[in-house]
């Protein structure tokens, strides 16, 4: 009973996203136009439309998981594999200390019973730590477990799936029909096998018209295939028996006595007979071997008109929308078939509209995204050729913000043209001042090294001719300063000079004074 | 938590009850046997045979196990519906047992707690008789007691009977 493909619920929202996915890719083939058709939902919308809270959406379908303890196996499980709680193959195993094994749910109920702390394994009653002594089973356990073959839980309102346990919540989850769901009747709150969902609510009361037995209508069905005792019938035309409720498909196709036309009566054949002989004439008329491929040609045709249809509207439209751009943005202009430029970067070409000059202000101008539209096309009159003003605006709407993205994507160049300038700049003006920095450090150190001349000077000049010596030497140090050519040093050395010539501690305080100067 | 869920537990009984009863059938212990009623799967009558060497040996007694809805969780509710003279056993049939009290644990079963019982018969935990009298005359009359169990007896044809 297992299908290849999974079978979404009627409300799966499964399905819902792969249509929301259509509409937004509808969308994008439409983006090169200025936003979108006028009259088509924006993304916003569609995201609207399908979310939870919608009036389209239904409540979701919730489905009862398959109970392990419950499930039937095919063969009878090694009793090595038995809870011996629930007395079936172990779901989710533990292992305890003293090596019992146990259902995880089924030890967790036998717990229940006991006090906090006075666990006991009910195997052997040792004492069990709840939150250490649970202990995983080795993985050959579980996989022995998966491997066992179950029946389908709804078995008996007719599946005939069997399969290793392990697969046993995918097929009722996902694959099995039989699988009971909630109503789709909001007013009611019984079950319904996934198959008849789509039915409707079929918890109502009918009485079999063969038996006249009351039953709900969703287990007549059933009803009529096994149970009614009126449930054969004879065919009248070839007098086979069959079930009442398969008489009307049995006619129709399988009943070798009913009257049938040939299958080419679509392309005029004109044979009719009982279905056996029609066979017989379909192996030999050409006619009726070309019915199916003409059927599927003119399917194919009526396929694209219906995709046509639609797509002349969107032409439509746009046409309508773009006539109403040009018009917007060239209003004075008396000849509205030039080509549409930039709205934003409208040229002094364009206030003289010879037509020999078009050519040249098309190529100069960024890609056009929109084509030529023929002169004929564009009504010339003030009030735009909309459906309603609504239209009108929404397209005005659009190209206002496409005009604005523009604008947002130049100011954004510019700003960043800037920002890159003014870090340029700046790191030119960090260049100088690390080399200025230099300059200065050096000065500072040929100081130095002159002031350390000047007091050695001094004092191997003795007390007697320190005045004169120092002078001397501080005269000197400045004149050597000067010919190196900082000229601000100079400065510093006459200051030394005059320092000099005052007492021997006042001299420490200009010293230090010159030490701030130089930092 | 699926304890709370009294229609979960009602087929989790059943389910149990079920494989039991398969068990039961596919592999009979001597001496004992047990089978639902036909109406409710969660009553059953029971027999076990005396044991052998002692005062209860080649007699037959009915018994009647009711199973909660929690089951296996807690102990099945067992009678004697044959009368016996035992110390650990009323006159109405209630058993003093500490498997199926307190010491009651989920991994017991119907053949584990017939078993159970009929070891009891042969040897009866005096310290805390429920008949004084019977747990007397264990310890000092064997004859007395044994003419006493023979005296009280029923078999179960004579059960139907009455």
């Amino acid at each position: 009973m297992s299908s290849p493909e999974p079978i979404p619920p009627p409300n799966d929202r499964r399905g819902s996203r792969a249509s929301s996915n259509a509409d937004i890719s509808v969308q994008d083939g439409n983006g090169v136009m200025v936003g979108g058709p006028p009259g088509s939902p924006s993304p916003l919308q569609i995201r609207a439309s399908n979310s939870l809270n919608s009036k389209n959406r239904r409540r979701p379908i919730a489905k009862q998981p398959p109970d392990v303890h419950l499930l039937e196996y095919c063969h009878t499980p090694d009793s090595n594999l038995v809870c011996l709680i629930c007395h079936s193959p172990f779901d989710k195993p533990v292992k305890l200390l003293c090596d019992h094994y146990f259902c995880r749910q089924c030890l967790e109920h036998a717990w229940a019973a006991q006090q906090d702390g006075e666990k006991t394994c009910p195997t052997c009653r040792s004492k069990v730590d709840v939150d250490k002594d649970l202990r995983p089973v080795p993985r050959i356990i579980e996989t022995m477990l998966d491997e066992l073959v179950v029946k389908c839980p709804n078995s008996k309102s007719g599946c005939d799936w069997s399969d290793q346990r392990a697969n046993v919540h995918d097929h009722v989850m996902l694959y099995c029909v039989y699988t009971l769901v909630q109503c789709p009747s909001y007013d009611c709150r019984l079950h319904i096998s996934q198959k008849d969902f789509h039915k409707g609510c079929l918890h109502y009361t009918v009485s079999c018209e063969n038996c006249h037995t009351s039953m709900m209508m969703k287990d007549l069905e059933g009803h009529q295939r096994t149970d009614c005792p009126g449930r054969s019938t004879n065919c009248p035309h070839c007098s086979a028996e069959v079930l009442r409720l398969d008489f009307q498909a049995h006619v129709k196709e399988a009943c070798p006595k009913v009257v049938i036309p040939c299958s080419g009566a679509v392309l005029s054949c004109t044979f009719t007979a009982e279905r056996a002989e029609v066979a017989s004439h379909q192996e030999t008329c050409v006619v009726a071997k070309l019915a199916p491929h003409f059927q599927e040609q003119q399917a194919r045709i009526e396929r694209s008109e219906a995709r046509l249809e639609p797509l002349s509207r969107r032409v439509g439209i746009l046409e309508d929308g773009l006539s109403n751009i040009t018009s917007m943005l060239y209003p004075a202009n008396s000849e509205p078939s030039l080509p549409l430029s930039e709205p934003l970067d409208p040229t002094s070409l364009e206030a003289f509209p010879p037509a020999h000059l078009t050519a040249a202000s098309d190529f100069r101008l960024s890609p056009n995204p929109f084509p030529s539209v023929p002169q004929n096309d564009v009504p010339q009159t003030t009030q735009p050729p909309f459906d309603s003003q609504i239209h009108h605006l929404l397209t005005m709407h659009d190209s206002l913000r496409e005009e604005v993205s523009r604008i947002t994507n130049a100011l954004g160049e510019l700003d960043g043209r800037t920002n890159m300038m003014i870090i340029n700049e700046s790191q030119r003006q960090k260049d100088e001042m690390l080399h200025t920095n230099a300059a200065i450090n050096s000065m500072r150190m040929q100081l130095h090294w002159l002031m350390s001349a000047t007091l050695s000077n001094r004092n191997a000049a003795g007390s007697s001719t320190a005045r004169a010596s120092a002078s001397t030497a501080a005269a000197s140090g400045s004149a050597n300063s000067a010919t190196r050519g900082a000229s601000a040093s100079a400065g510093l050395g006459n200051r030394a000079t005059a320092s000099a010539t005052l007492h021997a501690p006042l001299r420490r305080l200009s010293d230090s004074t010159r030490q701030d100067t130089k930092l | 938590m699926a304890l709370s869920n009294a229609n979960n537990g009602a087929t989790n009984v059943a389910a149990r009850l079920q494989k039991e009863l398969m068990d039961i059938m596919t592999n009979p212990t001597p001496g004992i046997t047990a089978f639902p009623s036909s109406e409710n799967l969660t009553i059953w009558t029971a027999t076990i045979e005396g044991p052998s060497g002692t005062p209860y040996e080649a007699l037959v007694f009915k018994l009647s196990f009711e199973f909660p809805a929690t089951y296996p969780y807690s102990p099945p509710n067992v009678l004697f519906k044959t009368p016996i003279y035992h110390p650990n056993v009323d006159f109405s049939g209630r058993i003093c047992l500490d498997i199926l009290k307190d010491k009651w644990s989920a991994v017991y079963n119907i053949g584990t707690v017939l078993l159970s019982l009929q070891s009891l018969l042969g040897e009866p935990n005096n310290s805390s008789p429920l008949n004084g009298e019977a747990a007397e005359l264990w310890d000092n009359d064997m004859l007395e007691y044994k003419r006493k169990v023979a005296a009280r007896h029923k078999t179960p044809e004579e059960l139907d009977a009455a």
